[in-house]
C-alpha cells in the first residue's frame, strides 16, 4: 500500500472514529434550555409548515430546515414522537461533515495534515460536545469549513462551479446564525493581510489572482439567493429578509451588553488550555493549542520552491488570530462560541504535526514527537468521552454551560408516571409558573401532554384546588402554597445547579400512586 | 276539604315531577359531551440563562428560624461523639466530621457516602433525653435531600426499639416506611427535628442523594438533650 492509499485509510478510520465518537448514548445529556428552546421552535415548521425568522431569538433558520428530512425519516411530522436522538444527528452529521470537508484542503495543507487535522476534530473534547448540542453552531463551522475549502477550491480551478459553491456555504452561514458576520470579516481581513504579506515575499507569484467579474457575480448571486429562500421562508414571509439585516442591531447591543454571560477575554483560550473546577479532573486541549502555533509559525518560514504555496497556511492564520481576538474582545461568551475560531487552530495543529514530523529526521526527535503527541491524542479522546459521557452535565466539565440536572429528569419521570394513574392521562391539566428562563426545557419534555398551561405570576394562573399537577420555581413556590389550601405535596427537583423547581401534586392522584406503589 | 286537595295535589304532582326531573336528566346524558378546549398561555421563548458554578450562600426562603425551647439543663451531646456509617469508606472527609463542630460549608468540612440509601450513626455512649436535632447536610448550594429520616434506639443495630422521629420519605423509595414530613431546601441554619425529649443512645440519619448528585453529604449534626437519671 502506497503512502496516499494508507492516509485514505486512516482518513476512513479518523471520520468514523469521528462519527462513534458523536453518536454513543446521544440520549444521555438532559436536553438543555437552548436545545428545547430550538427544538420548541422546529415544532411549528414539522407540523404546521410554518416558520417565521425571529430576530431576537434563535437565530437562522438553516438548523431547522435541515432538521426536516431526520424528523421526516424518525418520527413523521409529529412533534411529541420526535426524540432527543433525532434532533441531535443533525448536529453530529454535519460535525462528521466538518472532517470530511478537510479532504478538500489535502493540496493546501497536504494529505496528512488534512488527516491529522480530521484525527484532532474527531476526538477534540469541545469539538465532539457541541456536535451533540442541539443549536446552530456546528452547522455554522460546517458551512464555513464549506466556504473555506470551496474559495480554495475555486482559486486552484477557477471553475463557475466552485464559485458557486463559496457563495453557497457563504449563504448558508448567513442563514445560520447572525455571528457569522465575525467569520466574513476575519476571512476578509485574512484574505487582505495574506496578499500584503506574500506580496513582499519571494513567492509573489504564488497569489492567486483576482476571480472574474462574471465569477464574483455568480459567487454573490449564489449566497444572496440562498439567504433570500431561507430567511423568507421560501416566499412565505417576506419579512424575514428585512428582519435578518434588522437582526445585526438586536446582535450589536446584545455583544456590548453582555448581562450574566459577560466574561473576560481570556475566557475562551483558558478554556481551552487548562480549566479545572472544584473537585472535579482537569480539563485541556492544549496540545492542540501548541501544535497550532507550530503550524502558524511555519506557515512564515522562508519556503524553498519545491514546498506548495503557502497562501492558504497564511491565510488559516491570519483567519485564526482575527476570530480569535474579536470573539476574545466581545463580552458576550458561550463556550460554544469559540468553535468557528477554534477550527482555524484545529487545522494550524494537522499542518504543525506534519511539520514536526519533517522538520527532522532523527530517530530521537521522531520517537519524542510521535509519544507526545500520541498521548496527547489519547488524552483528548479520554476527555472527549469524559465530557460526553461521565461528565456530560457535571457543571465541573468546562463545555457544561447553564446545563439542565440530571436530577430534572426525576421531575419528567414522576410526571409521566402520574398522568398514567390519572383519568385524563396525557390530557390531564399540568400548570406551570415560573420565570421564562426557569421553564426551559419543560415544553420540550411536555410536549405529548395536551393540556400544559405557562404563567409567570401566580395570581394570573386561575384556580389551583383541582388542579392534578402545578410545577412552580422557587420564589412562586411561596406565594402558592397558600392557594393550595393543603391539596397538594410537595417534591423540589433541581433545573440548573442552584435553581430548584418545586412540583405539587393533587394529595387524591398522590394516594392513588402510593396505592399502586405498594402494589408493585 | 282543603287538606284533601293538598293531599291529591301532592299523589298527582310528585309521579309528575319524578318522571319530568327523570326526563330532563337523561336529555342531559342524551347530548353529546365534547372535550372543553383551554387556551393555555404557552411557554415564553428566552435566551441562554444564566451559568452558575461557584456556590451561593444566600438564604433560599423562608423567614428566620424562631426560638426554639427546651428544659433548662439541656446541653450539646453530640460533640466528639463516635460516628459510624453505612459506607465504612467515605468518597471524601472522615466520619467524625459529622460531630466535630465545624459547621462551615466549604470543601474539607463534610463527609461524602456513595450513592443510594446511605446512614450515618452517632453513639451518645449512654442514653439521653433527647429534645432536638440539628442537620446541615451540605449548605453551599441550594439542595434538598431526598429521604431524608431520623431514627433513635438504644440497639446500636436498629433492630429493637426503633422510633422514627423525622421521615420526609414521602413515596416510601428507602424501603422504611412512608413520611409524613415535607422536603426542605438545605440552608446554613441546618434543620432543626424536634424530638420531644425521647430517650435513647444511638441516632440513625439515613438520605439518599440528593437535588444536585446521587450523593450523600453530612456537615455536622448536633444533638441537644439531658443526661437520664
Amino acid at each position: 500500500m502506497n503512502k496516499k492509499a494508507a492516509c485514505c485509510w486512516l482518513f476512513l478510520l479518523v471520520v468514523l472514529g469521528g462519527l462513534l465518537f458523536r453518536l454513543i448514548q446521544l440520549d444521555l445529556r438532559p436536553m438543555h434550555h437552548d436545545e428545547a428552546n430550538q427544538a420548541v421552535k422546529f415544532s411549528r415548521l414539522l407540523e404546521q409548515g410554518e416558520y417565521h425568522y425571529d430576530r431576537t431569538e434563535h437565530h437562522g433558520p438553516s438548523l431547522y430546515y435541515l432538521s426536516l428530512p431526520f424528523a421526516w425519516i424518525a418520527s413523521g411530522t409529529s412533534f411529541s414522537a420526535l426524540t432527543e436522538v433525532t434532533l441531535r444527528l443533525v448536529p453530529v452529521i454535519f460535525g462528521v461533515g466538518i472532517i470530511l470537508l478537510f479532504l478538500l484542503l489535502k493540496h493546501s495543507l497536504s494529505l496528512e495534515a488534512a488527516v491529522f487535522s480530521g484525527l484532532f476534530a474527531a476526538v477534540s473534547p469541545a469539538l465532539v460536545f457541541y456536535s451533540r448540542f442541539y443549536i446552530q453552531e456546528t452547522l455554522l463551522v460546517f458551512f464555513l469549513m464549506g466556504a473555506i475549502a470551496s474559495g480554495w477550491q475555486y482559486l486552484q480551478k477557477r471553475s463557475l462551479a466552485w464559485a458557486a459553491s463559496t457563495g453557497f456555504f457563504c449563504g448558508m452561514m448567513f442563514t445560520t446564525k447572525e455571528t457569522c458576520i465575525v467569520a466574513f470579516g476575519a476571512m476578509f481581513s485574512a484574505l487582505l493581510l495574506t496578499h500584503f504579506s506574500l506580496k513582499k515575499s519571494f513567492r509573489s507569484d504564488d497569489m492567486p489572482r483576482m476571480p472574474q467579474a462574471s465569477h464574483l457575480l455568480v459567487f454573490l448571486g449564489t449566497g444572496v439567493l440562498v439567504s433570500l429562500l431561507l430567511y423568507s421562508s421560501f416566499f412565505q414571509n417576506p419579512k424575514g429578509i428585512l428582519d435578518s439585516v434588522l437582526a445585526f442591531g438586536t446582535y450589536f447591543s446584545r455583544a456590548g451588553d453582555a448581562g450574566f454571560h459577560s466574561h473576560p477575554w481570556y475566557y475562551y483560550l483558558k478554556m481551552l488550555a487548562f480549566s479545572q473546577y472544584g473537585n472535579g479532573p482537569f480539563w485541556s486541549e492544549a496540545l492542540i493549542l501548541v501544535l497550532a502555533v507550530v503550524g502558524g509559525f511555519a506557515a512564515f518560514r522562508p519556503l524553498s520552491n519545491g514546498e506548495p504555496s503557502p497562501f492558504f497556511l497564511r491565510f488559516i492564520t491570519f483567519y485564526t488570530l482575527f476570530a480569535t481576538a474579536v470573539y476574545s474582545f466581545i463580552p458576550y461568551k458561550t463556550p460554544w462560541n469559540m468553535l468557528p475560531f477554534y477550527i482555524g487552530f484545529i487545522l494550524l495543529a494537522g499542518y504543525g504535526t506534519v511539520f514536526l514530523f519533517t522538520t527532522s529526521k532523527k530517530l530521537i526527535f521522531r520517537t519524542i514527537v510521535i509519544l507526545v503527541i500520541g498521548s496527547g491524542l489519547f488524552h483528548l479522546g479520554m476527555q472527549s468521552y469524559s465530557a460526553n459521557i461521565t461528565f456530560c452535565a457535571d457543571s465541573r466539565n468546562p463545555y457544561v454551560y447553564s446545563q439542565t440536572s440530571p436530577d430534572f429528569m426525576h421531575l419528567v419521570k414522576r410526571i409521566n408516571d402520574l398522568a398514567l394513574l390519572h383519568p385524563d392521562q396525557d390530557q390531564m391539566l399540568i400548570k406551570v409558573i415560573t420565570q421564562p428562563d426557569e421553564a426551559w426545557p419543560l415544553p420540550w419534555y411536555l410536549r405529548s401532554f395536551g393540556r400544559v398551561g405557562y404563567w409567570q405570576e401566580v395570581e394570573g394562573a386561575g384556580e389551583f384546588t383541582d388542579v392534578p399537577l402545578i410545577v412552580s420555581s422557587l420564589d412562586k413556590t411561596f406565594r402558592l402554597q397558600p392557594a393550595l389550601e393543603g391539596n397538594h405535596i410537595l417534591e423540589y427537583y433541581e433545573l440548573r445547579p442552584e435553581v430548584l423547581l418545586a412540583l405539587h401534586i393533587e394529595r387524591s392522584l398522590w394516594d392513588i400512586f402510593l396505592k399502586k406503589q405498594s402494589e408493585k | 276539604m282543603t287538606k284533601k286537595i293538598f293531599l291529591i295535589a301532592l299523589v298527582i304532582s310528585v309521579p309528575v315531577l319524578f318522571t319530568l326531573g327523570k326526563e330532563m336528566d337523561s336529555q342531559d346524558n342524551d347530548q353529546e359531551k365534547v372535550v372543553l378546549e383551554l387556551k393555555l398561555p404557552k411557554p415564553m421563548f428566552v435566551g441562554t440563562p444564566r451559568n452558575i458554578r461557584t456556590s451561593n450562600l444566600e438564604r433560599i426562603t423562608g423567614k428566620k428560624r424562631g426560638p426554639f425551647l427546651v428544659p433548662k439543663g439541656t446541653e450539646l451531646l453530640s460533640f466528639n461523639k463516635p460516628v459510624t456509617g453505612s459506607d465504612p469508606e467515605p468518597v471524601i472527609g472522615e466520619m467524625e466530621f459529622v460531630t466535630d463542630g465545624e459547621k462551615s460549608g466549604e470543601e474539607g468540612y463534610f463527609v461524602e457516602l456513595g450513592p443510594g440509601v446511605q446512614y450515618v450513626q452517632i453513639d451518645l455512649e449512654s442514653s439521653h433525653h433527647l429534645y432536638a436535632i440539628l442537620i446541615w447536610h451540605y449548605h453551599s448550594q441550594a439542595r434538598v435531600y431526598r429521604d431524608v429520616i431520623v431514627q433513635v434506639s438504644d440497639d446500636a443495630d436498629f433492630i429493637t426499639g426503633v422510633k422514627t422521629l423525622f421521615n420526609n420519605d414521602h413515596d416510601n423509595s428507602s424501603g422504611l416506611g412512608v413520611g409524613k414530613e415535607k422536603e426542605y431546601i438545605e440552608v446554613n441554619e441546618g434543620r432543626l427535628i424536634d424530638t420531644r425529649g425521647v430517650t435513647a443512645r444511638y441516632i440513625r440519619f439515613y438520605s439518599r442523594g440528593n437535588t444536585a448528585n446521587d450523593m450523600n453529604h453530612y456537615v455536622e449534626v448536633e444533638v441537644f438533650g439531658t443526661p437520664v437519671k
